[in-house]
């Protein structure tokens, strides 16, 4: 009875204040996660987890940014020759980049002050790459989507540690996209990466970029 | 014979206080103010000429002080069971959860010391007008409180505390009206206004609230600027501009996010200083200096879009003309 009553309370959205939202959300009950009133993150409890959930959503946005710049890249080089596997993987990494955004703007995290680098950054390793070719290409899409992936990874363990519950419509956004970045790898790898000069190079050079960058825009 | 009195209305008041006190986490601010007062009635009662004083601090409301000699004068009257009954009976029904009054005895004490920190500051306030933001008026407003001018050795940071309260408040109400209007325009009871409008509105309402204060706010002002204030003023500084964007309702997650936050803060801080200057009736030069430097960042912002779409018309034009040049050459044939 009290939990239909919550229940009712948190599907009016515009017209509970967003302080009373938080108190019914108090008895929530963990199946129904339709009658909570956010979307993906829970409000946070306390200073800590907001900032550290906040640093999470930063790092995973400027990541999704700077993979769209790789792709944005590489498609400027290689656009008119082998578009059909390039424009399939820049499309969904333009979709990740969407629901960041919006997450983002939902829950009032900073973007990282970095972006402006990543932004040309990426840009200049999407292009430099696919100046080496196909192989060149896909190479660094299979060295990029496995740092991201083992980043996202990571940051599904620690929410898993942490209350896999409270967290449960994040870390759905996160596997999912972990998937879509594992298909991206497996696509590079199919399209004959390996083939590319200097392969384990070229992709321990970009994945230590990556983990520069990663380690950054926590920071910044 | 007296003072047998005065002790047994003393007693009969302390019984009275705690059988109205209700479960510590009301939220009611009628009765939280209630509760202040009647504990600050209790840390008293050893000096009966100050009594009287507890009427006039100024942390409790004035309802709540009348009803306090209210309470006093009708405890003094009447036997003991009339008194409960009738202090049940003079307060709101929220207030009547306090039936019981033998787990109640016990209640003394169970404010945090941030809590205490928060009024004392609050009812410093005051006095600054008189003594500047100073330690002097800490002690003024701890003293109004009947507290010792000795409980000022809890603020390590002096005039500094102060100021950042004071900052801190003016925050948390800014933060209310912007909410309130949110949920106006929400409703739909308010037309939603332009970003110039809005941004020249909160900031008006946030530096109309130094008006009080304004003979003071340089001595404040350059308190905030010491090297270990710095960090506590940026982070106010920095979340009442974030505020003020949100609920103007920008939601970018680029550069822009940085740039209009840069730019909304020079704002502030300018129009800030223009009002330690201003002298004109009801600081009419201050809102005007405003209204033009909003409008300065609405037209660059304007510029800004409009140099991008030029410099995009720009390049499309030149990579027309090469490819033109390319096909008249003959480049651009396969063979």
């Amino acid at each position: 009875m009290q939990r239909a009553a919550h229940v009712a309370s948190c599907s009016w959205p515009q017209i509970v204040k967003p302080a009373m939202i938080r108190h019914s959300l108090k008895c929530r009950a963990p199946l129904q996660h339709s009658s909570r009133a956010y979307s993906v993150v829970p409000p946070p409890r306390d200073d800590d987890e907001r900032d550290a959930v906040h640093r999470m959503l930063r790092v995973d946005h400027a990541g999704e940014y700077g993979a769209n710049r790789i792709y944005a890249g590489q498609m400027a080089v290689l656009g008119r020759s082998r578009t059909g596997p390039l424009i399939q993987m820049w499309d969904q990494e333009k979709k990740h980049l969407a629901k960041f955004n919006e997450i983002l703007a939902e829950n009032r995290v900073r973007p990282t002050a970095l972006l402006p680098f990543w932004n040309i950054a990426g840009f200049v390793l999407g292009a430099s790459s696919a100046l080496l070719g196909k192989e060149g290409a896909m190479a660094c899409t299979v060295a990029v989507e496995e740092s991201i992936s083992e980043h996202y990874n990571s940051q599904i363990r620690a929410l898993m540690e942490n209350d896999p519950e409270r967290y449960f419509e994040l870390l759905q956004v996160i596997k999912e996209f972990r998937d879509d970045e594992m298909d991206h790898h497996d696509t590079g790898l199919e399209h004959e990466a390996e083939s590319a000069p200097g392969y384990w190079l070229l992709k321990n050079v970009i994945q230590l970029g990556c983990k520069a960058a990663i380690y950054a825009s926590q920071r910044v | 014979m007296a003072a047998l009195l005065r002790g047994l209305r003393a007693g009969r008041v302390l019984r009275g206080l705690s059988s109205v006190i209700a479960a510590p986490t009301t939220t009611n601010p009628q009765l939280s103010s209630l509760r202040r007062g009647f504990r600050c009635a209790a840390l008293r009662l050893q000096d009966e000429s100050k009594s009287d004083k507890s009427t006039s601090f100024s942390s409790s409301s004035s309802s709540s002080s009348s009803t306090t000699t209210h309470h006093e004068h009708y405890q003094a009257n009447s036997a003991e069971h009339n008194s409960e009954a009738a202090s049940q009976h003079d307060f709101d029904p929220s207030a009547a959860e306090g039936t019981k009054i033998s787990d109640q005895e016990q209640d003394t004490e169970y404010e945090t010391e941030e809590q205490l920190h928060a009024r004392i500051l609050a009812a410093a306030l005051e006095f600054v007008p008189q003594h500047g933001w100073s330690m002097e008026a800490i002690a003024a407003g701890a003293e109004s409180l009947d507290l010792s001018s000795a409980s000022t050795g809890m603020f390590t940071n002096g005039a500094g505390d102060l100021v950042l309260h004071f900052i801190a408040q003016c925050n948390a109400n800014l933060t209310e009206i912007l909410a309130e209007q949110h949920n106006q325009v929400q409703q739909g009871q308010v037309e939603p206004k332009k970003t110039a409008e809005f941004l020249k509105d909160a900031v008006e309402t946030r530096l109309r609230m130094y008006i009080p204060y304004i003979e003071t706010w340089p001595q404040a002002m350059s308190i905030l600027l010491l090297p270990h204030n710095i960090p506590d003023s940026l982070k106010h500084l920095s979340t009442m501009v974030d505020d003020i964007w949100y609920y103007a309702g920008d939601r970018s997650t680029d550069m822009n996010w940085y740039t209009k936050r840069a730019a909304l803060t020079g704002i502030f801080n300018t129009t800030e200083l223009v009002m330690l200057q201003d002298s004109s009736p009801d600081f009419q030069d201050t809102w005007s200096f405003l209204d033009n430097r909003v409008q300065d960042v609405v037209n660059m912002a304007t510029t800004a879009k409009q140099v991008q779409a030029t410099g995009e018309a720009v390049v499309q034009g030149l990579m027309g003309a090469a490819v033109t040049l390319k096909n008249l050459t003959g480049l651009n044939q396969r063979r």
